[in-house]
């Protein structure tokens, strides 16, 4: 891999007029729009726009970004914007490793439990599907080792994570991104709704979402779109950890697709290099998990006092703290991912690939909503 | 052989360090500059609790 461009340091200065413009738009949202619309009457209904149309400061945020590179900036971020905006991952990351402060190992064993079993089934059911479908569809193998991980793990970073072990060109992995980004922009804005009138608890929503939905980012601005709340047992809480299990099994994933591609071509060309589960391990591990699991630790320990679980005492201080600086995290981050949705880009997607990606995607998203119905009475609260 | 993809890459023909959609290097420095960030927003929070 090179490394040709500027380290973090020498670049933050130049991220500073991008990171003002996320940070005006997320307090003009929270401190003006949002308390508007919850007071404007229509038709005859005080706060209809949040009751009706579930908009909420992360949806809004995410429009925002949205509408900043696709219309006011006729569809590319301005380069005095570009490195604030490349912020808003790392915004997305702290905020998630910040959320290890919603849990103690108990709920984490509790509910991981039903995750691994979930993820696990979905993840390998998804890889199985896109191995068969693409020969079905008489796909490139590269391609279709992309699209098998983009379409089971979370998406981008998996689709990217792939491709080298793969030999995938990068018109294979953008069109796995453009596939997935674009199936996933529909269900990040569509699950609010289809939760809201199946009258879906937030355990349900966050156990359905954390597995149907493809990517990292749209599963948190859809479980905060349902319930902007965060709180142990809220939507977000439930998600991330079904999330964090998806993203764990990265490096499981990577090897699995990989030992399939060089089996295949073993026959025909062996000049090509593969890596061991341990070196993948090692390399594709998300590090931003053991950040997470350390701050469970911390307050599983009572670090920063009671978390506030139902039932026990209330949520200390510091805690909610936390808890407000973590919805101002997401909230600046979302609005840097909606500043990442081009649709110049998504309009790349097309052919096989996209239609075994709507096939898989859709596939996947409406069983994870069938299985969680099925299961419900088994969840496990926390 | 493959075009190497740069890790940390979320936009289209992403090969490039202008296609990046973050300003470290890969994805591990990113994880780790968000743990680090985590620190200190969590030390400020505890800190001034204390007060």
């Amino acid at each position: 891999m090179s490394s040709d461009s500027p380290g973090f340091f020498r670049q933050l200065p130049s991220a500073l007029p991008g990171l003002a413009l996320i940070i005006i738009t997320m307090v003009v949202i929270r401190n003006w729009i949002e308390p508007w619309m919850g007071a404007t009457v229509i038709l005859g209904t005080k706060g209809w726009l949040i009751k009706v149309t579930h908009l909420n400061y992360i949806l809004l945020g995410i429009i925002c970004g949205l509408l900043y590179r696709n219309v006011i900036f006729g569809g590319s971020m301005p380069e005095v914007f570009m490195n604030g905006f490349k912020m808003s991952r790392l915004m997305i990351k702290t905020g998630i490793i910040m959320l290890g402060s919603l849990y103690t190992f108990a709920a984490i064993v509790q509910l991981g439990a039903m995750a691994i079993f979930l993820i696990g089934g979905f993840v390998i059911l998804t890889i199985v599907m896109v191995l068969w479908l693409g020969k079905v569809f008489g796909l490139d193998r590269s391609m279709t080792g992309v699209l098998a991980n983009a379409l089971s793990i979370c998406g981008v970073s998996a689709a990217v994570a792939t491709s080298p072990a793969v030999e995938a060109k990068g018109s294979h992995v953008a069109y796995a991104i453009a596939t997935i980004l674009g199936f996933g922009i529909l269900t990040m804005f569509i699950s609010p709704f289809i939760g809201h009138a199946l009258n879906l608890t937030d355990l349900q929503y966050g156990a359905w979402i954390g597995t149907g939905i493809l990517n990292s980012g749209q599963v948190l601005a859809s479980a905060l779109a349902f319930n902007p709340n965060v709180a142990p047992g809220t939507a977000v809480s439930v998600a991330e950890i079904w999330n964090i299990m998806r993203v764990i099994s990265i490096p499981f994933a990577v090897f699995a697709v990989t030992v399939w591609y060089w089996a295949g071509k073993e026959e025909s060309d062996s000049t090509g290099h593969k890596k061991s589960l341990g070196t993948l391990l090692v390399e594709k591990f998300p590090m931003f998990v053991v950040g997470f699991m350390v701050m469970v630790f911390l307050t599983s320990m009572g670090a920063f006092g009671d978390v506030g679980i139902k039932g026990g005492p209330p949520a200390s201080d510091t805690i909610k703290t936390l808890r407000l600086v973590m919805t101002w995290v997401f909230g600046f981050g979302l609005v840097g991912l909606g500043g990442f949705i081009d649709f110049k880009e998504l309009r790349q997607a097309g052919g096989a690939p996209l239609k075994l990606g709507l096939i898989v995607g859709t596939t996947k998203y409406v069983l994870a909503l069938i299985v969680v119905f099925l299961i419900k009475d088994y969840l496990v609260a926390i | 052989m493959a075009n190497e993809q740069k890790t940390g890459s979320e936009t289209i023909g992403a090969a490039g360090a202008k296609g990046k959609m973050t300003l470290f290097k890969d994805d591990r420095a990113e994880d780790i500059g968000a743990i680090i960030l985590t620190v200190i927003i969590v030390a400020v929070v505890v800190i001034m609790g204390m007060k």
